[in-house]
């Protein structure tokens, strides 16, 4: 019971965010590097949000919703990431880790993909909502145009469900982190700078300009020579 | 000829945010434009049967930013306005909608979806090592200021001056501020990817940077063939041999 009630509050965080990142607003509060401290303060730990919502934030900086272009949904990965990870996290005597945020992105990766296919029957649905819209304004019902907001309910419903099971697992990711010795331990930390390093060349290459490599390669050369020179000097 | 109330506008402007609500395939932003329009057709068209022939009117294929949209649902209430009091064909409306649509997306998406958003974000990521969860508001703040001021200028603009808001537009300077933010965003990201290889280099094994470097010039280089998600997986199996010492 004491888990419940945050694991539903983050649920309908969760879901409210997955309305927000396409449906309503689009205040940005669904991207990753939002959304994730959100959820994890609501859990008792911001940090670990942050901790989670910074490379996924950069893994996706390159998805734009162009058209009937789908990205990927960072929205409910990070919402179902954040979920299991936070309290897989506090039930560990060293809270969250690098280890433990690479075991629930590995597992949990898969819902990017899938969070696609959430979008293409949202979309569905509201190809039926505006047919049913036109028939009743066709026949003189003007107010059937407020059917507009029933095609958040969906995006809604499953993020709210997803991210709530998600939750409810955090126990079994505990588990299987507490069971990693010292040597499972260095390798999924060496996995973690891995997702660092590929998240930072997803970034480099969301910038859609041509000068982009360059301008990414003198400031990355800039500061490594200044961190060489400054331990040099030390 | 009847002006729109003040409180009206402000109704249609909040509604605006709902725009993509029931983003559909067939007609895109179609019922979301037309429920925006609501609260004017229903201050402009007291008789039901005129109401409702002109939400039909608005329920046609419709596709534009959403934040540049507002600029159009401005000028269509002006439009309609005139509509409504015989000073102009319905059908002037829609050439309002139509010709505007795909100029203002356009513009819309390169500034807002591949300027400024990356670039607000990567300030934030590349301050959060040192300021932690108040890069969330450095993120939210420098977007939203710009985001939600150009969305209440275009929206009065739109009404204020209709068919004359490609003009305004012109001196909002969208596009020139366009390569500048994403230079910014460029470098911001290369000082990311330096960090994430001196993060390495300060662990207990320095050499092993070396291989994080190369693994990220990889993920760089091969990014656009494999997609997001085998990148990831690929580079967690590399980041695991290295943790493990195996390369």
């Amino acid at each position: 019971m004491e888990r419940l009630l945050p694991s539903a509050i983050v649920a309908v965080v969760a879901g409210l965010a997955a309305v927000e990142r396409k449906g309503a607003f689009q205040l940005m509060l669904s991207r990753p590097l939002v959304l994730a401290p959100i959820l994890g303060l609501l859990f008792g730990d911001g940090r670990a949000g942050l901790l989670l919502g910074v490379p996924l934030e950069l893994l996706f900086l390159g998805g734009v919703n162009l058209g009937g272009n789908l990205p990927h949904n960072e929205t409910l990965l990070a919402a179902a990431l954040t979920a299991m990870v936070v309290p897989a996290g506090a039930g560990l005597s060293g809270g969250v880790d690098a280890p433990l945020a690479v075991l629930g992105l590995a597992l949990l990766f898969p819902l990017a993909v899938y969070g696609r296919k959430l979008e293409r029957a949202s979309e569905q649905r509201n190809a039926e909502i505006a047919a049913e819209a036109l028939r009743r304004v066709q026949a003189g019902d003007a107010s059937a145009i407020r059917l507009n907001l029933r095609g958040l309910f969906l995006p809604f419903g499953v993020t709210f469900g997803i991210c709530a099971l998600a939750s409810l697992c955090a126990p079994l990711l505990g588990w299987l982190r507490a069971q990693c010795g010292p040597a499972a331990v260095l390798a999924l930390s060496g996995a973690w700078h891995a997702v660092l390093a590929v998240s930072a060349a997803c970034a480099i290459r969301a910038i859609r300009d041509s000068r982009a490599p360059f301008f990414a390669g003198l400031s990355a050369a800039v500061l490594v020579a200044a961190a060489v020179a400054f331990r040099g000097a030390l | 000829m009847k002006r729109l109330s003040v409180l009206t506008l402000a109704r249609m402007f909040f509604r605006s945010f709902f725009l993509q609500a029931a983003w559909n395939p067939r007609g895109m932003q179609n019922l979301g434009f037309a429920y925006a329009m609501g609260p004017a057709l229903d201050e402009l068209y007291p008789d039901r049967a005129a109401r409702a022939a002109a939400a039909f009117r608005h329920l046609e294929f419709f596709n534009c930013h959403p934040y540049m949209a507002a600029a159009i649902l401005g000028g269509a209430a002006r439009v309609e306005e005139r509509v409504a009091a015989g000073e102009a064909e319905p059908s002037d409306v829609s050439q309002f909608k139509t010709t505007l649509g795909p100029p203002l997306a356009a513009l819309g998406d390169g500034f807002f979806w591949l300027a400024l958003r990356p670039s607000a974000a990567l300030l934030a990521a590349a301050t959060a090592p040192f300021i932690g969860a108040w890069a969330v508001l450095v993120f939210l703040g420098l977007y939203n200021t710009v985001h939600l001021a150009a969305r209440v200028w275009m929206f009065a603009a739109g009404y204020l001056r209709a068919e004359g808001i490609v003009e305004t537009l012109g001196h909002a300077h969208y596009a020139s501020g366009t390569p500048l933010l994403k230079a910014c965003a460029a470098a911001l990201a290369g000082a990311i990817a330096a960090r994430a290889v001196l993060l390495v280099a300060e662990g207990p094994r320095p050499s092993a940077a070396v291989g994080f470097g190369v693994l990220l010039v990889a993920a760089f280089l091969f990014l656009p063939r494999l997609g997001v998600p085998r990148s990831v997986y690929l580079g967690l199996f590399c980041g695991l041999a290295l943790g493990a010492r195996f390369l």
